[in-house]
Protein backbone atom coordinates (compact mmCIF):
# COMPACT_ATOMS: atom_id res chain seq x y z
CA UNK A 1 0.00 0.00 0.00
CA UNK A 2 2.38 2.64 -0.93
CA UNK A 3 0.67 5.92 -1.65
CA UNK A 4 1.64 9.21 -1.62
CA UNK A 5 0.05 10.41 1.25
CA UNK A 6 0.53 12.54 4.23
CA UNK A 7 -1.03 10.35 6.54
CA UNK A 8 1.66 8.86 8.04
CA UNK A 9 3.86 12.29 8.67
CA UNK A 10 0.51 13.91 10.07
CA UNK A 11 -0.44 10.81 12.18
CA UNK A 12 2.92 9.96 13.56
CA UNK A 13 4.87 12.80 14.20
CA UNK A 14 2.70 14.80 16.41
CA UNK A 15 1.98 12.03 18.54
CA UNK A 16 5.90 10.93 18.68
CA UNK A 17 6.87 14.56 19.48
CA UNK A 18 4.92 14.61 22.14
CA UNK A 19 5.98 11.12 23.89
CA UNK A 20 9.10 12.28 23.39
CA UNK A 21 8.55 15.79 25.47
CA UNK A 22 6.54 13.76 28.17
CA UNK A 23 9.35 11.12 28.46
CA UNK A 24 12.11 12.64 28.04
CA UNK A 25 11.60 16.09 30.01
CA UNK A 26 10.82 14.29 32.93
CA UNK A 27 14.30 11.78 32.41
CA UNK A 28 17.00 14.62 32.00
CA UNK A 29 15.29 16.25 34.51
CA UNK A 30 15.61 13.39 37.07
CA UNK A 31 19.53 13.44 36.24
CA UNK A 32 19.82 17.37 37.16
CA UNK A 33 18.29 16.81 40.35
CA UNK A 34 20.24 13.86 40.79
CA UNK A 35 23.19 16.24 40.68
CA UNK A 36 22.06 18.78 42.73
CA UNK A 37 21.28 18.84 46.33
CA UNK A 38 17.33 19.84 46.74
CA UNK A 39 15.12 19.61 49.71
CA UNK A 40 11.67 19.74 50.10
CA UNK A 41 11.57 22.33 52.61
CA UNK A 42 13.96 24.92 51.18
CA UNK A 43 13.90 26.61 48.05
CA UNK A 44 17.33 26.73 47.98
CA UNK A 45 19.85 24.08 46.08
CA UNK A 46 23.43 23.75 45.10
CA UNK A 47 25.18 21.59 42.49
CA UNK A 48 26.90 18.92 44.22
CA UNK A 49 27.28 16.39 41.34
CA UNK A 50 28.06 12.84 41.69
CA UNK A 51 27.64 13.19 45.77
CA UNK A 52 24.36 11.56 45.85
CA UNK A 53 25.59 8.59 43.89
CA UNK A 54 28.69 8.17 46.05
CA UNK A 55 26.37 8.38 49.57
CA UNK A 56 24.18 5.98 47.89
CA UNK A 57 26.45 3.32 47.71
CA UNK A 58 27.70 3.64 51.65
CA UNK A 59 24.05 3.62 52.89
CA UNK A 60 23.14 0.06 54.11
CA UNK A 61 19.78 0.79 54.07
CA UNK A 62 20.19 1.47 50.24
CA UNK A 63 22.11 -1.63 49.58
CA UNK A 64 19.49 -3.82 51.81
CA UNK A 65 16.71 -1.80 49.28
CA UNK A 66 18.62 -3.51 46.14
CA UNK A 67 18.70 -6.77 47.83
CA UNK A 68 14.86 -6.86 48.79
CA UNK A 69 14.04 -5.40 45.02
CA UNK A 70 16.03 -8.33 43.40
CA UNK A 71 14.44 -11.00 45.79
CA UNK A 72 11.34 -8.91 44.82
CA UNK A 73 11.94 -9.59 41.25
CA UNK A 74 13.23 -13.57 41.93
CA UNK A 75 9.95 -14.05 44.23
CA UNK A 76 6.98 -12.95 41.91
CA UNK A 77 8.27 -13.77 38.58
CA UNK A 78 9.01 -17.14 39.17
CA UNK A 79 6.17 -17.59 41.34
CA UNK A 80 3.66 -16.14 38.67
CA UNK A 81 5.11 -18.16 35.99
CA UNK A 82 5.14 -21.77 38.22
CA UNK A 83 1.03 -20.92 38.90
CA UNK A 84 0.59 -19.62 35.51
CA UNK A 85 1.71 -22.71 33.77
CA UNK A 86 0.59 -25.05 36.39
CA UNK A 87 -2.82 -24.14 36.12
CA UNK A 88 -3.09 -23.66 32.44
CA UNK A 89 -1.57 -26.69 31.72
CA UNK A 90 -4.21 -27.61 34.04
CA UNK A 91 -7.25 -26.04 32.81
CA UNK A 92 -6.35 -27.29 29.17
CA UNK A 93 -6.12 -30.80 30.74
CA UNK A 94 -9.64 -31.07 32.65
CA UNK A 95 -11.74 -28.30 32.06
CA UNK A 96 -14.39 -28.92 29.72
CA UNK A 97 -14.94 -25.54 27.21
CA UNK A 98 -17.65 -24.14 29.46
CA UNK A 99 -15.86 -24.89 32.55
CA UNK A 100 -12.67 -23.01 30.92
CA UNK A 101 -14.54 -20.05 29.75
CA UNK A 102 -15.60 -19.60 33.79
CA UNK A 103 -12.14 -20.34 35.11
CA UNK A 104 -10.86 -17.55 32.85
CA UNK A 105 -13.26 -14.65 33.83
CA UNK A 106 -12.99 -16.14 37.16
CA UNK A 107 -8.99 -15.43 36.84
CA UNK A 108 -8.68 -12.43 35.41
CA UNK A 109 -10.52 -11.04 37.84
CA UNK A 110 -8.01 -9.95 40.61
CA UNK A 111 -5.51 -8.52 38.13
CA UNK A 112 -7.90 -6.09 36.69
CA UNK A 113 -8.58 -4.89 40.88
CA UNK A 114 -6.50 -1.40 41.80
CA UNK A 115 -3.36 -2.30 43.24
CA UNK A 116 -4.15 -0.35 46.41
CA UNK A 117 -7.86 -2.48 46.33
CA UNK A 118 -6.34 -5.74 46.00
CA UNK A 119 -3.41 -5.19 48.94
CA UNK A 120 -6.16 -3.81 51.38
CA UNK A 121 -8.34 -7.05 50.74
CA UNK A 122 -5.02 -9.06 51.33
CA UNK A 123 -4.42 -6.98 54.34
CA UNK A 124 -7.26 -7.75 55.89
CA UNK A 125 -7.47 -11.43 55.13
CA UNK A 126 -4.01 -11.61 57.00
CA UNK A 127 -5.15 -9.78 59.77
CA UNK A 128 -3.99 -12.03 62.54
CA UNK A 129 -6.97 -12.02 64.66
CA UNK A 130 -9.57 -11.21 62.37
CA UNK A 131 -8.59 -12.40 59.11
CA UNK A 132 -10.07 -14.75 57.08
CA UNK A 133 -6.63 -16.31 55.71
CA UNK A 134 -5.30 -16.32 59.13
CA UNK A 135 -8.03 -18.47 59.98
CA UNK A 136 -7.32 -22.02 59.25
CA UNK A 137 -4.52 -21.34 61.20
CA UNK A 138 -6.34 -20.24 64.63
CA UNK A 139 -8.57 -23.00 64.17
CA UNK A 140 -6.37 -25.79 63.70
CA UNK A 141 -3.94 -24.82 66.32
CA UNK A 142 -6.69 -24.09 68.83
CA UNK A 143 -6.23 -19.91 68.67
CA UNK A 144 -2.62 -19.14 68.17
CA UNK A 145 -1.69 -16.42 66.60
CA UNK A 146 0.16 -15.95 63.19
CA UNK A 147 0.61 -12.43 61.73
CA UNK A 148 2.46 -12.98 58.14
CA UNK A 149 2.56 -8.86 57.29
CA UNK A 150 4.68 -8.23 61.22
CA UNK A 151 7.57 -10.97 60.95
CA UNK A 152 10.32 -10.19 58.46
CA UNK A 153 10.87 -13.78 57.33
CA UNK A 154 7.54 -13.91 55.76
CA UNK A 155 6.17 -10.23 55.05
CA UNK A 156 8.21 -9.99 51.92
CA UNK A 157 6.36 -13.60 50.71
CA UNK A 158 2.93 -12.12 52.37
CA UNK A 159 2.87 -9.18 49.86
CA UNK A 160 4.43 -11.26 46.96
CA UNK A 161 1.17 -13.96 47.24
CA UNK A 162 -1.00 -10.34 46.27
CA UNK A 163 1.48 -10.12 43.37
CA UNK A 164 0.91 -13.82 41.90
CA UNK A 165 -2.52 -13.64 43.00
CA UNK A 166 -3.15 -11.07 40.74
CA UNK A 167 -0.73 -11.78 37.73
CA UNK A 168 -0.67 -15.63 37.75
CA UNK A 169 -4.12 -16.74 37.74
CA UNK A 170 -4.38 -13.81 34.63
CA UNK A 171 -1.92 -15.46 32.96
CA UNK A 172 -2.97 -19.00 33.62
CA UNK A 173 -5.60 -17.73 31.27
CA UNK A 174 -3.32 -16.82 28.81
CA UNK A 175 -0.95 -20.02 28.90
CA UNK A 176 -4.55 -21.88 28.28
CA UNK A 177 -5.20 -19.81 25.35
CA UNK A 178 -1.42 -20.19 23.79
CA UNK A 179 -1.96 -24.00 24.23
CA UNK A 180 -5.78 -24.02 22.43
CA UNK A 181 -3.73 -22.54 19.50
CA UNK A 182 -1.66 -25.56 19.35
CA UNK A 183 -1.63 -27.51 16.68
CA UNK A 184 -3.40 -31.34 17.47
CA UNK A 185 -1.28 -33.32 15.72
CA UNK A 186 2.38 -33.41 17.69
CA UNK A 187 0.19 -34.04 20.76
CA UNK A 188 -1.54 -36.76 19.11
CA UNK A 189 1.79 -38.52 18.42
CA UNK A 190 3.16 -38.08 21.72
CA UNK A 191 -0.22 -39.54 22.70
CA UNK A 192 0.43 -42.70 20.32
CA UNK A 193 3.90 -43.19 21.71
CA UNK A 194 2.44 -43.91 24.81
CA UNK A 195 3.71 -40.88 26.70
CA UNK A 196 2.28 -39.78 29.85
CA UNK A 197 -0.03 -36.34 30.02
CA UNK A 198 2.69 -34.36 32.44
CA UNK A 199 5.15 -35.52 29.71
CA UNK A 200 3.66 -34.48 26.39
CA UNK A 201 3.66 -30.95 28.28
CA UNK A 202 7.36 -31.04 29.57
CA UNK A 203 8.55 -32.20 26.04
CA UNK A 204 6.51 -31.10 23.76
CA UNK A 205 3.45 -28.68 24.21
CA UNK A 206 5.72 -26.23 26.41
CA UNK A 207 9.10 -26.28 24.37
CA UNK A 208 6.62 -25.44 21.34
CA UNK A 209 5.28 -22.26 22.96
CA UNK A 210 8.78 -21.67 24.46
CA UNK A 211 8.77 -17.62 22.81
CA UNK A 212 5.91 -16.61 24.27
CA UNK A 213 6.33 -17.73 27.36
CA UNK A 214 9.33 -16.14 27.47
CA UNK A 215 7.48 -12.60 26.48
CA UNK A 216 5.02 -13.33 29.18
CA UNK A 217 7.81 -13.84 31.28
CA UNK A 218 9.82 -10.21 30.03
CA UNK A 219 6.14 -9.08 30.75
CA UNK A 220 6.36 -9.85 34.41
CA UNK A 221 9.69 -8.86 35.23
CA UNK A 222 8.71 -5.20 34.19
CA UNK A 223 4.90 -5.22 36.01
CA UNK A 224 7.22 -6.73 39.38
CA UNK A 225 9.23 -3.13 38.89
CA UNK A 226 5.62 -1.75 40.50
CA UNK A 227 5.64 -3.08 43.57
CA UNK A 228 4.80 0.56 45.50
CA UNK A 229 1.09 0.07 45.60
CA UNK A 230 0.89 -3.19 46.95
CA UNK A 231 4.10 -2.39 49.63
CA UNK A 232 3.34 0.67 50.87
CA UNK A 233 -0.35 -0.21 51.73
CA UNK A 234 0.27 -4.14 53.12
CA UNK A 235 3.52 -3.04 55.14
CA UNK A 236 5.23 0.40 54.16
CA UNK A 237 8.71 -1.15 53.72
CA UNK A 238 8.11 -3.00 57.41
CA UNK A 239 8.60 -4.72 59.86
CA UNK A 240 12.01 -2.36 59.72
CA UNK A 241 13.70 -2.93 56.20
CA UNK A 242 12.44 -5.94 55.31
CA UNK A 243 9.73 -5.39 52.68
CA UNK A 244 11.54 -1.94 51.75
CA UNK A 245 12.28 -2.28 47.51
CA UNK A 246 13.78 0.48 45.59
CA UNK A 247 11.10 2.61 45.35
CA UNK A 248 9.44 2.71 48.46
CA UNK A 249 12.75 3.65 50.10
CA UNK A 250 13.23 6.65 47.24
CA UNK A 251 9.39 7.60 48.42
CA UNK A 252 10.14 7.56 51.96
CA UNK A 253 14.07 9.44 51.42
CA UNK A 254 11.97 11.77 49.28
CA UNK A 255 8.82 12.49 50.88
CA UNK A 256 8.23 10.84 54.43
CA UNK A 257 11.17 11.16 56.60
CA UNK A 258 13.41 14.16 55.14
CA UNK A 259 12.38 15.71 52.05
CA UNK A 260 15.90 14.85 50.32
CA UNK A 261 14.63 15.12 47.02
CA UNK A 262 17.75 14.92 44.99
CA UNK A 263 18.78 11.67 47.35
CA UNK A 264 15.50 10.39 46.06
CA UNK A 265 16.09 11.28 42.78
CA UNK A 266 19.69 10.03 42.65
CA UNK A 267 18.10 6.52 43.59
CA UNK A 268 15.62 6.88 40.80
CA UNK A 269 17.88 7.17 38.63
CA UNK A 270 20.28 4.49 38.72
CA UNK A 271 16.86 2.03 38.45
CA UNK A 272 16.21 3.68 35.56
CA UNK A 273 19.46 3.00 34.37
CA UNK A 274 19.88 -0.36 35.38
CA UNK A 275 16.16 -1.23 34.20
CA UNK A 276 16.64 0.60 30.92
CA UNK A 277 20.03 -1.17 29.95
CA UNK A 278 18.63 -4.43 31.35
CA UNK A 279 15.42 -4.39 29.38
CA UNK A 280 16.64 -3.39 25.93
CA UNK A 281 19.34 -6.29 25.89
CA UNK A 282 16.29 -8.97 26.92
CA UNK A 283 14.24 -7.13 24.78
CA UNK A 284 16.77 -7.73 21.96
CA UNK A 285 17.68 -10.75 22.78
CA UNK A 286 13.92 -12.39 22.70
CA UNK A 287 13.26 -10.92 19.48
CA UNK A 288 16.34 -12.18 17.32
CA UNK B 1 -5.29 -41.16 35.21
CA UNK B 2 -8.97 -41.21 37.17
CA UNK B 3 -7.50 -40.04 40.67
CA UNK B 4 -5.09 -37.39 38.44
CA UNK B 5 -8.10 -36.08 36.94
CA UNK B 6 -9.93 -35.45 40.08
CA UNK B 7 -7.02 -33.92 42.01
CA UNK B 8 -6.30 -31.52 39.15
CA UNK B 9 -10.11 -30.57 39.15
CA UNK B 10 -9.98 -29.78 42.83
CA UNK B 11 -6.92 -27.61 42.23
CA UNK B 12 -8.72 -25.97 39.82
CA UNK B 13 -11.37 -25.15 41.87
CA UNK B 14 -9.44 -24.19 44.93
CA UNK B 15 -8.26 -21.89 42.53
CA UNK B 16 -11.27 -20.25 40.74
CA UNK B 17 -12.49 -20.25 44.36
CA UNK B 18 -8.93 -18.32 45.63
CA UNK B 19 -9.87 -15.70 42.82
CA UNK B 20 -13.01 -14.65 44.01
CA UNK B 21 -13.71 -15.44 47.48
CA UNK B 22 -11.21 -12.67 49.26
CA UNK B 23 -13.36 -9.49 47.21
CA UNK B 24 -16.53 -11.63 47.59
CA UNK B 25 -15.40 -11.31 51.66
CA UNK B 26 -14.49 -7.68 51.31
CA UNK B 27 -18.31 -6.69 49.84
CA UNK B 28 -20.06 -8.41 52.40
CA UNK B 29 -17.63 -6.99 55.07
CA UNK B 30 -18.63 -3.76 53.60
CA UNK B 31 -22.48 -4.85 54.95
CA UNK B 32 -21.30 -5.46 58.46
CA UNK B 33 -21.37 -3.41 61.26
CA UNK B 34 -18.00 -3.54 63.17
CA UNK B 35 -19.46 -6.62 65.79
CA UNK B 36 -19.98 -8.26 62.74
CA UNK B 37 -16.16 -7.94 61.35
CA UNK B 38 -13.93 -8.17 64.60
CA UNK B 39 -14.97 -11.57 65.75
CA UNK B 40 -12.46 -14.60 65.88
CA UNK B 41 -14.51 -16.44 63.46
CA UNK B 42 -15.86 -15.19 60.50
CA UNK B 43 -19.58 -14.61 60.62
CA UNK B 44 -20.98 -15.11 57.65
CA UNK B 45 -24.88 -14.86 59.16
CA UNK B 46 -25.41 -10.98 60.12
CA UNK B 47 -28.03 -8.39 60.23
CA UNK B 48 -26.58 -6.44 56.93
CA UNK B 49 -26.49 -2.53 57.23
CA UNK B 50 -26.07 0.17 54.80
CA UNK B 51 -24.25 2.34 57.13
CA UNK B 52 -20.87 2.04 55.82
CA UNK B 53 -21.66 2.66 51.83
CA UNK B 54 -23.72 5.54 53.19
CA UNK B 55 -21.13 6.91 54.92
CA UNK B 56 -18.26 6.58 52.13
CA UNK B 57 -21.24 7.81 49.54
CA UNK B 58 -21.34 10.84 51.89
CA UNK B 59 -17.88 12.12 52.20
CA UNK B 60 -16.66 14.66 50.53
CA UNK B 61 -13.12 13.52 50.22
CA UNK B 62 -14.79 10.55 48.53
CA UNK B 63 -16.51 12.36 46.16
CA UNK B 64 -14.09 14.53 44.82
CA UNK B 65 -11.41 11.59 44.58
CA UNK B 66 -14.11 9.83 42.68
CA UNK B 67 -14.72 13.02 40.70
CA UNK B 68 -11.14 13.48 39.82
CA UNK B 69 -10.68 9.24 38.74
CA UNK B 70 -12.82 10.27 36.51
CA UNK B 71 -12.04 13.52 35.54
CA UNK B 72 -8.45 12.93 35.16
CA UNK B 73 -8.57 9.12 33.57
CA UNK B 74 -11.58 9.98 31.39
CA UNK B 75 -9.44 12.58 29.80
CA UNK B 76 -6.13 11.08 29.29
CA UNK B 77 -8.06 8.13 27.58
CA UNK B 78 -9.18 10.50 25.36
CA UNK B 79 -5.59 11.84 24.70
CA UNK B 80 -4.93 8.61 24.51
CA UNK B 81 -7.54 7.68 21.67
CA UNK B 82 -7.12 10.70 19.49
CA UNK B 83 -3.29 10.78 19.01
CA UNK B 84 -2.53 6.76 19.62
CA UNK B 85 -4.75 5.50 17.61
CA UNK B 86 -4.30 7.50 14.34
CA UNK B 87 -0.24 6.97 15.13
CA UNK B 88 -1.14 3.19 15.63
CA UNK B 89 -2.74 2.89 12.23
CA UNK B 90 0.34 4.81 10.47
CA UNK B 91 2.88 2.84 12.02
CA UNK B 92 0.83 -0.29 10.88
CA UNK B 93 -0.25 0.46 8.03
CA UNK B 94 2.86 2.66 6.44
CA UNK B 95 5.88 0.70 7.94
CA UNK B 96 8.64 2.65 7.20
CA UNK B 97 12.44 2.21 8.29
CA UNK B 98 11.67 4.06 11.43
CA UNK B 99 8.45 1.56 12.49
CA UNK B 100 10.31 -1.04 14.40
CA UNK B 101 12.47 2.34 16.60
CA UNK B 102 8.81 3.68 17.11
CA UNK B 103 7.66 0.31 18.33
CA UNK B 104 10.32 0.02 20.87
CA UNK B 105 10.32 3.69 22.31
CA UNK B 106 6.71 3.26 23.05
CA UNK B 107 7.48 0.20 24.44
CA UNK B 108 10.50 1.48 26.38
CA UNK B 109 8.31 3.68 27.99
CA UNK B 110 7.04 1.13 30.00
CA UNK B 111 10.46 0.46 31.63
CA UNK B 112 10.62 3.65 33.60
CA UNK B 113 10.60 3.28 37.02
CA UNK B 114 7.16 5.08 38.18
CA UNK B 115 8.83 7.49 40.68
CA UNK B 116 12.29 8.36 37.96
CA UNK B 117 9.13 10.19 36.45
CA UNK B 118 7.12 11.22 39.95
CA UNK B 119 10.09 12.92 41.47
CA UNK B 120 11.10 15.44 38.57
CA UNK B 121 7.41 15.74 37.36
CA UNK B 122 6.61 17.03 41.14
CA UNK B 123 9.40 19.54 40.96
CA UNK B 124 8.73 20.97 37.27
CA UNK B 125 5.03 21.13 38.64
CA UNK B 126 5.56 22.69 41.21
CA UNK B 127 7.84 25.34 39.86
CA UNK B 128 5.23 25.82 36.94
CA UNK B 129 2.37 26.47 39.75
CA UNK B 130 0.32 23.45 38.45
CA UNK B 131 1.12 20.88 40.93
CA UNK B 132 -1.37 19.31 42.49
CA UNK B 133 -3.90 20.80 39.74
CA UNK B 134 -5.74 17.71 37.58
CA UNK B 135 -4.38 19.42 34.14
CA UNK B 136 -1.08 18.32 35.94
CA UNK B 137 -2.76 14.80 36.06
CA UNK B 138 -4.13 14.12 33.31
CA UNK B 139 -0.59 15.32 31.40
CA UNK B 140 1.42 12.82 32.98
CA UNK B 141 -1.39 10.28 32.38
CA UNK B 142 -1.28 10.77 28.77
CA UNK B 143 2.48 9.57 28.34
CA UNK B 144 0.76 6.29 29.92
CA UNK B 145 -2.72 6.26 27.80
CA UNK B 146 -1.03 7.20 24.47
CA UNK B 147 2.14 4.89 25.01
CA UNK B 148 -0.33 1.75 25.95
CA UNK B 149 -3.07 2.47 23.63
CA UNK B 150 -0.54 2.48 20.39
CA UNK B 151 1.18 -0.79 21.80
CA UNK B 152 -2.17 -2.46 21.60
CA UNK B 153 -3.53 -0.97 18.39
CA UNK B 154 -0.83 -1.41 16.53
CA UNK B 155 -1.60 -5.52 15.94
CA UNK B 156 -5.38 -4.47 15.93
CA UNK B 157 -4.69 -2.44 13.16
CA UNK B 158 -2.40 -4.64 11.17
CA UNK B 159 -5.40 -8.01 11.68
CA UNK B 160 -7.28 -5.83 9.68
CA UNK B 161 -7.30 -7.68 6.34
CA UNK B 162 -5.75 -5.25 3.68
CA UNK B 163 -7.76 -6.39 0.78
CA UNK B 164 -10.75 -4.55 2.24
CA UNK B 165 -8.92 -1.36 2.63
CA UNK B 166 -7.28 -1.87 -0.99
CA UNK B 167 -10.64 -2.46 -2.24
CA UNK B 168 -11.73 1.19 -0.55
CA UNK B 169 -8.97 2.80 -2.68
CA UNK B 170 -10.31 1.37 -5.36
CA UNK B 171 -13.66 2.83 -4.96
CA UNK B 172 -11.93 6.67 -4.59
CA UNK B 173 -11.57 6.83 -0.61
CA UNK B 174 -8.21 8.78 -0.04
CA UNK B 175 -5.73 7.35 2.95
CA UNK B 176 -7.69 9.29 5.60
CA UNK B 177 -11.06 8.25 4.71
CA UNK B 178 -10.01 4.88 4.57
CA UNK B 179 -8.81 5.10 8.29
CA UNK B 180 -12.06 6.66 9.22
CA UNK B 181 -14.40 4.63 7.46
CA UNK B 182 -12.58 1.22 7.29
CA UNK B 183 -10.32 0.58 9.41
CA UNK B 184 -11.71 2.04 12.66
CA UNK B 185 -15.19 -0.11 12.25
CA UNK B 186 -13.41 -2.74 11.16
CA UNK B 187 -10.87 -2.94 13.78
CA UNK B 188 -13.33 -1.24 16.67
CA UNK B 189 -13.87 -4.18 18.81
CA UNK B 190 -10.33 -4.63 19.31
CA UNK B 191 -9.38 -1.12 19.71
CA UNK B 192 -12.06 -0.91 22.39
CA UNK B 193 -10.27 -3.49 24.54
CA UNK B 194 -6.79 -1.61 24.17
CA UNK B 195 -9.05 1.73 25.65
CA UNK B 196 -10.75 -0.26 28.49
CA UNK B 197 -7.04 -1.31 29.12
CA UNK B 198 -5.42 2.14 29.22
CA UNK B 199 -8.50 3.01 31.34
CA UNK B 200 -8.16 0.17 33.96
CA UNK B 201 -3.98 0.96 34.00
CA UNK B 202 -4.80 4.68 35.04
CA UNK B 203 -7.40 4.61 37.32
CA UNK B 204 -5.37 2.09 39.36
CA UNK B 205 -2.66 3.84 38.95
CA UNK B 206 -1.40 4.87 42.94
CA UNK B 207 2.21 6.22 42.92
CA UNK B 208 2.46 9.05 40.61
CA UNK B 209 -1.22 10.61 41.71
CA UNK B 210 0.33 10.16 45.03
CA UNK B 211 3.34 12.67 44.76
CA UNK B 212 1.36 14.67 42.34
CA UNK B 213 -1.29 15.52 44.51
CA UNK B 214 -1.64 17.16 48.10
CA UNK B 215 -5.19 17.96 48.88
CA UNK B 216 -7.13 19.27 45.65
CA UNK B 217 -5.93 17.02 42.80
CA UNK B 218 -6.47 13.77 44.67
CA UNK B 219 -7.29 10.85 43.15
CA UNK B 220 -9.57 8.33 44.68
CA UNK B 221 -7.10 5.59 45.36
CA UNK B 222 -5.46 8.11 47.19
CA UNK B 223 -8.45 8.93 49.41
CA UNK B 224 -8.41 5.06 49.93
CA UNK B 225 -5.44 4.53 51.03
CA UNK B 226 -5.89 7.72 53.51
CA UNK B 227 -8.79 6.07 55.14
CA UNK B 228 -6.62 2.98 56.23
CA UNK B 229 -4.04 5.57 57.20
CA UNK B 230 -5.96 6.32 60.62
CA UNK B 231 -5.89 2.48 61.44
CA UNK B 232 -8.41 0.98 63.49
CA UNK B 233 -9.87 3.91 64.40
CA UNK B 234 -11.55 3.85 61.38
CA UNK B 235 -14.29 0.96 61.39
CA UNK B 236 -13.26 -1.74 59.15
CA UNK B 237 -16.83 -1.51 57.67
CA UNK B 238 -16.20 2.15 55.86
CA UNK B 239 -12.76 1.14 54.80
CA UNK B 240 -14.14 -2.27 52.72
CA UNK B 241 -16.67 0.31 51.35
CA UNK B 242 -14.48 2.31 49.87
CA UNK B 243 -11.67 -0.96 48.59
CA UNK B 244 -15.21 -2.11 46.77
CA UNK B 245 -16.57 1.21 45.46
CA UNK B 246 -12.70 1.92 44.01
CA UNK B 247 -12.55 -1.99 42.10
CA UNK B 248 -16.19 -1.56 40.84
CA UNK B 249 -15.03 0.58 37.94
CA UNK B 250 -12.30 -1.74 36.49
CA UNK B 251 -14.40 -4.91 37.18
CA UNK B 252 -17.50 -3.45 34.95
CA UNK B 253 -15.14 -4.04 32.02
CA UNK B 254 -14.32 -7.38 32.84
CA UNK B 255 -16.11 -8.46 29.20
CA UNK B 256 -14.93 -6.08 27.04
CA UNK B 257 -11.13 -7.30 28.36
CA UNK B 258 -11.76 -10.93 27.85
CA UNK B 259 -12.98 -10.90 24.67
CA UNK B 260 -10.43 -8.39 23.69
CA UNK B 261 -7.99 -11.53 24.66
CA UNK B 262 -9.87 -14.27 22.97
CA UNK B 263 -10.10 -12.01 20.10
CA UNK B 264 -5.76 -11.29 20.49
CA UNK B 265 -5.29 -15.05 20.19
CA UNK B 266 -7.88 -15.69 18.12
CA UNK B 267 -5.66 -13.60 15.11
CA UNK B 268 -2.39 -15.96 15.82
CA UNK B 269 -3.84 -19.13 15.40
CA UNK B 270 -5.27 -18.43 11.42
Amino acid sequence: MARRTSLPVTFVVPTIAILLVLSMVPTLYAIVIALQNRELSTPDYSWVWLSNFVDLFLDRRFLNAVWVSVKWEIVTVVATMVVAIGLGVLMFEVASPRLRNIYCLLFIIPVLLPRVSAAFVWKFAYHPLYGIATYPYRLLTGGLIFDPLSKPATALFAVASVDVWQWGLFFAVIVLKLLETLPPQPIEAARLDHAKRWQIHAYVTLPMLKAPLISLMFVKMIESLRSFDLIYVMTRGGPGVATETLDMYAFSQGFIESGKVSYASAMAVLMMIATVITFTMLWKRVQA
Amino acid sequence: MRPGRLIGKAILALAGFLAVFPLLWTALNALKNNVDIITRVPRLVFTPTWANIGYILGRDSVLTGLYNSVVACGSAVLIGIVLGLPAAYAVARYPNRWAGDIQFFVLSLRFLPPVAVAIPLMVIWLQVGLYDTLPALIITYSLLTISVIMWLAIPAFQSVPKEIEEAAFVDGYGAYSVFWRIALPVAARSLAGAVAFSFVLVWNEFLIALMLSSSNAKTLPIVASELSQQGMNVPWGILNASVVLLSLPPLLFLGVLSGFLNSVFRQKKT
